[in-house]
């Protein structure tokens, strides 16, 4: 990783291949790397971010929300809030943006072979966990029982939903979907209420179980009291901490939580060592 | 065996190495002020007064180009940054404080990924240190572990010597082939030292406050210790060691550069969430993370205390927050 002579704030160019519009604010860029050797070697594991630029707005954090066993591309999925994200929906099909990375820990996935998953994941949060769901799904026979209990404010806000349906749809996944109250359409096939509410109903086992958790901070704090009842231990609970970075690399000095870099140490944490630290996240 | 150097001498090799193609970097006029700046002659070279900025510009400029890129159609042209043009720099002049703080900054700027803005210059520049003569009533650099007379981080340095000149020692490998290079400007002999100057300031338990920072994140004191502070950023920007950036692009969707600039922990919107979430959204959690920085986290990431106590942000803070004052109440504390 030492390399004296490179400039590690260079992104390498990516074309985005496709997108598809997840919410009326949200969208996913599919992006192809344009160097055929860049195509080949990257790598990356779950849970790892990149730093993506609009060129002339600046660059913008999302987690890799596609899976590392699906190659040849990679995918983020961003809501537009600011002069990054903007100027990254105002990007056609076919048009470059630039990508740094991966950055950052991962999800130790090997760790949880032979056991159960349990994803919980609020609103624009299902991408950082969407990446581990794929490759895990890509493992199946890995994995024990797999839960997904995934919600948003309305049925609007709920993204992948064409992957939802393919959740729903498959044998092997118990998919509980869930929009907060006054949040759905008279036809709507799932569950009603909040996150935790609806996870605490749904009673996964917590035996030789993993539970990973995505969402705002409002639903993580909620979410994890529930765990706790219904058996899960702080260090078989996985989540991600968010915070605002520049350089990814441990240099900006933005990103920490106590004398935690975020960027470099997380952001993949367990419920405990989250615990562990000074409530500045 | 000693060497001296008249301050003729050390003006005129400063002139060589400008003609030999050298930057030279060192306090100079700069309007009202004194300031690090390029040297056109070595007539420009202000010995013993302390520039109002740190040196850390020498090597991490305010805005530096990272990379400059231009659209084409659907294509985007990146342009990299020659870091290896970087021109060959001697700075000169600096005393102990600032010339100790490149070297607290390497660790931050080469664990695991290496900033070569920041290292090439480091790697292409040479350090004449200054010993201080004169201290003022803000300076620190007793309290946190250097003195007036510490070569640490110089790759040469001066004393200042009864009846005028200096005492030349190398401190480095690097320091001793430039004296071996340029030899002819020195002389040899006995010389007495001019007395350093003598802070005022006693050292500080730094272990000790460090210890206080691990289990006082939510001391109350950090509301009486910032109340004051308006978040200006000053302290930061004066700061020899303070290394917070930004990137930003400049320029228009098709034609433009990427800047890495000075920023504050000190700033509201440094850690602002897109959402609004702030983690550090009321002044003092920012002022709580300037002390944590540079009395605790540095110590625990990289074994070094982030601060040189050149004295710049007691001088400077507008609204009169002196950090010593603050470190000496945490002391106190059991
Ligand atoms: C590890 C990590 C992973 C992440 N993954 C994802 C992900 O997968 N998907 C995702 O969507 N996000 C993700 N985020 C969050 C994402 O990085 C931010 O939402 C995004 O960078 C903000 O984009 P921006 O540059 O457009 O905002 P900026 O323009 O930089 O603006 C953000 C800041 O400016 C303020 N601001 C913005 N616009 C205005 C305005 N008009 N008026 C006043 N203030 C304004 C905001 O309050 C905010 O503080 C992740 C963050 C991290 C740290
Ligand atoms: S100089 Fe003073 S007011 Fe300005 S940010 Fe620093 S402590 Fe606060
Ligand atoms: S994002 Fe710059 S230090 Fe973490």
């Amino acid at each position: 990783m030492c390399d004296h002579t490179k400039n590690i704030y260079k992104p390498q160019l990516a074309t985005i291949e496709a997108m598809i519009d997840e919410t009326p604010d949200v969208r996913t860029l599919r992006l192809v790397f344009q160097d055929e050797a860049v195509r080949e070697s990257f790598s990356f594991r779950a849970g790892q971010f990149a730093e993506y630029s609009a060129f002339g707005a600046g660059e913008s954090t999302f987690c890799i929300a596609s899976s590392p066993t699906r190659k040849g591309y990679i995918e983020c999925c961003f809501r537009a809030t600011g002069r990054v994200t903007e100027a990254l929906r105002r990007l056609e099909v076919g048009e470059t943006i630039g990508v740094r990375g991966p950055y950052g820990n991962s999800f130790p996935i090997e760790s949880f072979f032979g056991k159960n998953l349990v994803f919980v994941a609020g609103g624009i949060a299902l991408p950082p966990l969407r990446t581990v769901i794929w490759n895990c799904l890509d493992w199946r026979d890995k994995f024990g029982d797999i839960t997904i209990v995934y919600g948003a404010r309305t049925e609007a806000d709920l993204v992948y939903k064409h992957e939802l349906k393919e959740w729903q749809e498959r044998g092997d996944v118990r998919l509980v979907k869930t929009v907060d109250p006054g949040g759905n359409s008279p036809g709507w096939d799932g569950k009603v209420g909040f996150v935790p509410t609806i996870l605490e109903e749904a009673a996964p086992a917590a035996e030789n179980t993993i539970g990973l958790v995505c969402g705002p901070p409002i639903m993580i704090k909620f979410t994890l009291p529930v765990l706790e009842k219904l058996g899960f231990k702080d260090d078989s609970i996985y989540t991600t901490l968010e915070n605002r970075m520049k350089c990814g690399l441990g240099k900006c000095g933005r990103c920490n939580v106590g004398n935690v870099y975020v960027c470099k140490d997380g952001p993949v944490f367990t419920a405990a060592q989250v615990k562990g630290m000074p409530q500045e996240f | 065996m000693t060497k001296t150097i008249t301050e003729q001498k050390l003006r005129s090799l400063m002139d060589l190495l400008l003609k030999e193609g050298r930057r030279v970097v060192a306090p100079r006029q700069a309007g009202s002020i004194v300031l690090y700046e390029p040297i056109d002659s070595g007539e420009q070279l202000v010995l013993g007064i302390m520039p109002r900025r740190s040196a850390k510009e020498t090597f991490f400029p305010l805005c530096e180009t990272i990379l400059t890129y231009g659209k084409d159609g659907n294509g985007v042209m990146v342009s990299d940054v020659d870091a290896g043009a970087f021109p060959e720099t001697i700075l000169v002049g600096a005393p102990p404080c600032d010339a100790a703080a490149p070297a607290v900054l390497d660790a931050v700027f080469s664990w695991d990924y290496n900033d070569e803005f920041f290292l090439e210059r480091r790697k292409k520049t040479i350090i004449i240190g200054l010993a201080c003569t004169a201290a003022d009533d803000a300076c620190f650099c007793t309290a946190v572990g250097l003195s007036p007379r510490d070569d640490k981080g110089s790759d040469l340095f001066l004393t200042p010597v009864a009846g005028g000149g200096y005492l030349c020692d190398a401190v480095t490998k690097k320091g001793k082939v430039f004296l071996d290079t340029y030899a002819s400007f020195l002389a040899g002999g006995e010389a007495k030292p001019l007395p350093s100057a003598e802070p005022a300031a006693t050292p500080l338990d730094l272990a000790g406050i460090k210890d206080w920072l691990e289990s006082n994140f939510e001391s109350p004191l950090w509301q009486e210790f910032a109340d004051r502070c308006a978040g200006c950023g000053a302290c930061a920007f004066l700061c020899p060691v303070c290394h917070c950036f930004d990137i930003v692009d400049e320029g228009t969707e098709t034609k433009g550069a990427r800047r890495k600039s000075w920023d504050a922990c000190g700033f509201g919107k440094f850690t602002n969430h897109a959402s609004g979430h702030n983690p550090r959204d009321i002044q003092n959690k920012r002022y709580r993370n300037r002390i944590m920085h540079k009395f605790k986290y540095y110590q625990d990431k990289f074994g070094q205390t982030l601060c040189t106590g050149c004295g710049r942000c007691v001088r400077s803070c507008p609204v009169g927050i002196d950090i010593r004052a603050v470190l000496e109440e945490i002391q106190a504390k059991p």
